[in-house]
């Protein structure tokens, strides 16, 4: 399919989120592009819009991004009310122009979720999924040399379920997405992927209480089944991972002794 | 144990649990109330329902039972309302546009208003066959189909029952996914059974003040 493409590139029109700061209050600000590259990557594109902001003295438009190349999620964005963009399993920074036709107008806003505010223009803070797995989202090894590879068999299909969750990249386009801005799906990546390695499967059931936990303190909403996480996910996880970490979790409650050296209840 | 309790079902998990275990416990209720209903069809004259609601009546425990049922739907409903706010609350700001991405449904999307127009059937239902006049009730056959002759309680009913068909459809997949239920072998099937289940429980419902109405009609 051959989007129709101008001579001289496309005409944009886009609407963009400005706000100074985490407290202010923003606003769409509308700027028209005139000849814009079909080959552009959408983050080109506003660093093109960029350098003429600056050229004329204007604030530039604040975006996260980092390797462009879709690994490492640093890129966000909700386009025209989808998170990262229309194209499915895709990040921000791998959509191209080529996907918009001549005369076309983008809404472009940030994540909007209160547990990811928004720290300037298109940028939130995304730390909370830091303390998420900063509470479990590991596995304890002591350092020194590598184990022998051998030593610890794993599975193909195992390790290809492993590496299907493995592959979030944390952007927290599920949250984005989630009518109820729930991370589930995030957190249920970071369980599943570490559970079903035969290394992280030892701390499966303090990993499941504390990151469960970690992620409720953050006041993200709690999950109602509608899947929009899913479907947004430039990664493709499944939303069956968050089935297993429900199982996981229940499971974990339902072994999880009382603190030792506590007096039993009742006592 | 109350703060295991406490804990486990004050997490978010837990609140999904807790509305998917009320949920299926009322699902429950409704299968059972529907094949008790359905002998309104074995007689002409509503013997045979008669005598199963006197005999039913009689149990001491019956009270108890009710009131039972009573705290779960209170426990079903508090907790979504709850849930509601709280979901409502983690996104102050909405967005400018939300076109959707392929994942919610009609049936998820509203889940509190078909909730909230069940719950007002709900109490219609209650008035007119568990509060009515006591001496009616002693002949619950005939009050129903009297009660069934009147187009405006037919059109509350098929309004009632096509919001707990909707409801349903998105309630019992989602409680199966909240217990942990999933898999790409069974789900699509699972996903398709609850819909068949919510549809088919409702047509049962319906199929009562549907005919009664229609053979007083034709009387
Ligand atoms: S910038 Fe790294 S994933 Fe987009």
């Amino acid at each position: 399919m051959s989007a129709p493409t101008h001579a001289k590139g496309l005409r944009i029109t886009l609407r963009v989120w400005r706000q100074s700061g985490p407290s202010a209050s923003g606003a769409f600000e509308t700027h028209a592009l005139e000849s814009v590259s079909p080959d552009m990557s959408f983050l080109e594109m506003l660093d093109v819009l960029n350098e003429s902001l600056v050229g004329t003295g204007k604030s530039p438009i604040s975006f996260d991004h980092d390797c462009r190349e879709g690994i490492c999620g640093a890129c966000s964005l909700v386009i025209d009310g989808h998170a990262h963009g229309p194209d499915a399993e895709t990040t921000t920074c791998q959509l191209h122009m080529r996907h918009y036709r001549d005369g076309a107008t983008i809404t472009v806003e940030p994540f909007r979720a209160n547990a990811f505010p928004v720290v300037r223009d298109l940028v939130v803070d995304r730390s909370a999924f830091d303390r998420i797995i900063a509470a479990g989202g590991f596995i304890s090894v002591n350092t020194g040399s590598a184990p022998e590879a051998n030593s610890l068999p794993v599975g193909k299909p195992l390790a290809d379920e492993a590496m299907d969750n493995a592959a979030c990249i944390g952007c927290g386009a599920c949250v984005a997405a989630c009518p109820n801005a729930s991370a589930m799906l995030f957190v249920a990546a970071k369980i599943s992927h570490l559970k079903l390695l035969p290394q992280g499967a030892p701390e499966r059931e303090s990993r499941a209480l504390a990151m469960v936990e970690a992620m409720d303190k953050e006041g993200f909403g709690n999950c109602t089944n509608h899947y929009e996480c899913g479907a947004a996910c430039p990664k493709g996880i499944p939303v069956s991972s968050i089935a297993r970490m429900n199982r996981e979790f229940l499971r974990a409650s339902l072994k999880s002794s009382p603190p030792r050296g506590a007096a039993p209840e009742g006592a | 144990m109350m703060a295991w309790l406490q804990k486990l079902f004050g997490s978010s998990i837990g609140k999904k649990l807790w509305m998917a275990l009320t949920g299926l416990l009322l699902l429950g209720f409704l299968v059972v109330h529907l094949a008790e209903n359905l002998l309104l069809f074995s007689d002409r004259d509503g013997a045979a329902f008669d005598g199963y609601v006197h005999t039913l009546t009689s149990f001491a425990w019956i009270p108890l039972a009710e009131l039972v049922l009573a705290g779960l739907f209170l426990a079903h409903i508090v907790q979504a309302i709850r849930v509601s706010l709280q979901n409502r609350a983690a996104r102050s700001t909405p967005y400018a546009l939300n076109p959707g991405h392929g994942g919610r449904t009609l049936a998820s999307k509203s889940m509190l208003v078909t909730g909230s127009i069940v719950l007002l059937f709900l109490i219609l239902h209650l008035a007119q066959f568990r509060f009515g006049d006591a001496a009616a009730r002693e002949r619950m056959a005939a009050l129903v189909r009297g009660e069934f002759e009147k187009p405006l309680v037919l059109a509350a009913y098929l309004l009632g029952l096509m919001a707990l068909a909707i409801h349903l459809s998105h309630g019992i997949q989602s409680a199966l996914q909240t217990l942990g239920l999933s898999h790409p072998r069974y789900t699509p099937l699972l996903q398709k059974l609850s819909v068949l289940i919510a549809v088919l429980l409702a047509l049962g419902f319906a199929s009562m003040p549907v005919y009664f109405f229609a053979s007083g009609a034709s009387r």
